[in-house]
């Protein structure tokens, strides 16, 4: 019974959603409002429940761990701004979040995605069949040609002009390939909106 | 000339239905045009085809109902493939609404196989944190998981006893829609622990995931709707991707047609002026 209540307040709220294609209108509107709505409950909820109680208070509360007052001042540090007098004090958290998060980012950038990235370019052209021989060529000009055009400390005249230009082909063919994805993408959902209105509601496949 | 015109001045609803009618239509009256298994897709078949029976894949289901229609039809091909190959499925979400979605698939396909909560397959749960949650459960799993989804002890389930660093992950399949997803998994996990990664990812994120193929640090990708069509196809179970296939292909025609007409009415106009 509740599962059929929730797949009609689906199909109907679906159905809400779509008829702005035909033009603005109130059933839209009230659609609108009650994602916005939901979501902001929704997500208070898993903040709460996921970050704030398990990390925070839980182990405050009730395991009686003082130490973890130390965020909970670091964190309302945070709110610092919206008084002039102290507003300097947002400096410590906003400090602290962006040292642990440089290290973090700096480290594993380097050996999970440069390092593996460079040697991946390190491709063999003599000694394969033809057809890798050809990919791997592409592979490597188009990074060559690629990172030239992102060289900016001379002007893009003559031969590196022309590099810089055949640069901009290979990011178009790359632009191209993710355009296409990105419609495919949208009409993957529009397709799964409809088999759930046809299936899952009127059970018509 | 006319023509051009009109169609220059066409009513956009007028393309918003035609764009509907050829993703219903195909839905009520299935064509079957054939779907093709791409390499990274196989991939992705020959690594699971590859394991040992009792290994344990982790899954993780990184995205939302925002991204359903999309993932949700890889995931349930995927959890039949690892359930009739008799593998034991990890559980687990960096996106809080995935682990419900997670749940959905288990209580389709578990049933049909017989598989038990807790000894074939486990629901973690939401794991926040990202990269730092990532590197410490590679290192160890007690310091980030001690209860399942549900909030019952993770020592209580045989599966949850038996999972307790990076090393007892045979492979780690993502799912996922955006971050975090499958670049924390390759990025942080694959390069700190060097475990096998697969993925499933929105069509949109799929590009991005190509040089990471190539590189070898992601081993096979499912890309949208197609990539769990193929999937299906590969694991014979013909449900909701390849049925959408129809319909994805019409509307990739209809979509370069409306190119098409767009270009010759921009050359007409430019023409004229």
């Amino acid at each position: 019974m509740l599962t059929s209540v929730g797949i009609w307040i689906a199909a109907l709220l679906t159905l809400a959603i779509y008829s702005f294609l035909y033009k603005d209108n109130p059933i839209y509107k009230v659609a609108e409002h009650i994602f916005v709505g939901v979501s902001a409950g929704y997500w208070a909820v898993v903040l709460w429940s996921n970050y704030a109680w398990p990390n925070l208070f839980e182990p405050l509360v009730r395991q009686g761990n003082l130490l973890f007052i130390i965020p909970i001042i670091i964190g309302l540090m945070m709110f610092a701004p919206f008084i002039p007098k102290v507003s300097w004090l947002v400096r410590i958290p906003l400090t602290f979040t962006m040292g642990v998060s440089m290290a973090l980012v700096i480290i594993q950038t380097v050996q999970g995605e440069i390092l593996p990235q460079v040697r991946a370019t390190f491709l063999p052209l003599v000694g394969v069949p033809l057809f890798q021989m050809v990919s791997n060529l592409l592979i490597i000009l188009g990074v060559i040609f690629t990172l030239i055009f992102f060289y900016f400390s001379k002007p893009h005249k003559g031969a590196l002009g022309i590099a810089a230009k055949i640069g901009i082909w290979f990011m178009m063919v790359s632009f191209g390939a993710s355009f296409g994805y990105t419609i495919m993408a949208r009409i993957s959902l529009l397709i799964g909106r409809m088999y759930f209105l046809l299936h899952d509601w009127l059970h018509l496949i | 000339m006319k023509l051009l015109e009109r169609l220059a001045k066409i009513d956009r609803r007028i393309i918003f239905l035609l764009v509907g009618l050829a993703a219903i239509i195909p839905l009520l009256i299935p064509i079957g045009l054939p779907v093709d298994i791409t390499k990274p897709v196989q991939n992705v078949y020959d690594t699971i085809e590859s394991l040992p029976e009792g290994s344990i894949v982790v899954v993780s289901v990184d995205y939302d109902p925002g991204s359903e229609a999309e993932l949700y039809p890889a995931t349930l091909a995927f959890i039949e493939h690892c359930f009739r190959r008799n593998l034991r499925v990890y559980m687990m979400g960096l996106w809080p609404a995935g682990i419900a979605l997670g749940n959905d698939a288990f209580a389709e396909i578990a049933p049909k196989y017989n598989k038990e909560y807790g000894v074939d397959y486990i629901n973690i749960g939401y794991k926040p944190g990202g990269p730092v949650m990532l590197l410490t459960l590679g290192r160890s799993v007690a310091d980030i998981v001690n209860a399942d989804y549900a909030g019952t002890p993770i020592d209580s389930f045989p599966l949850g006893r038996a999972v307790k660093t990076a090393r007892d992950m045979s492979v780690v399949m993502t799912f996922s829609a955006g971050d975090p997803g499958i670049l924390h998994w390759i990025i942080y996990f694959n390069a700190r622990f060097g475990n096998v990664i697969c993925g499933s990812t929105t069509a949109i994120s799929a590009p991005r995931q190509y040089q990471y193929l190539a590189s070898g640090q992601l081993i096979g990708l499912l890309g949208g709707l197609k990539g769990a069509a193929e999937y299906e196809t590969l694991v014979d179970r013909k449900d909701r991707a390849i049925a959408g296939m129809d319909s994805q292909s019409i509307v990739h025609v209809l979509l370069v047609i409306f190119i098409i007409i767009g270009n010759i009415i921009l050359l007409s106009e430019r023409r004229k002026k």
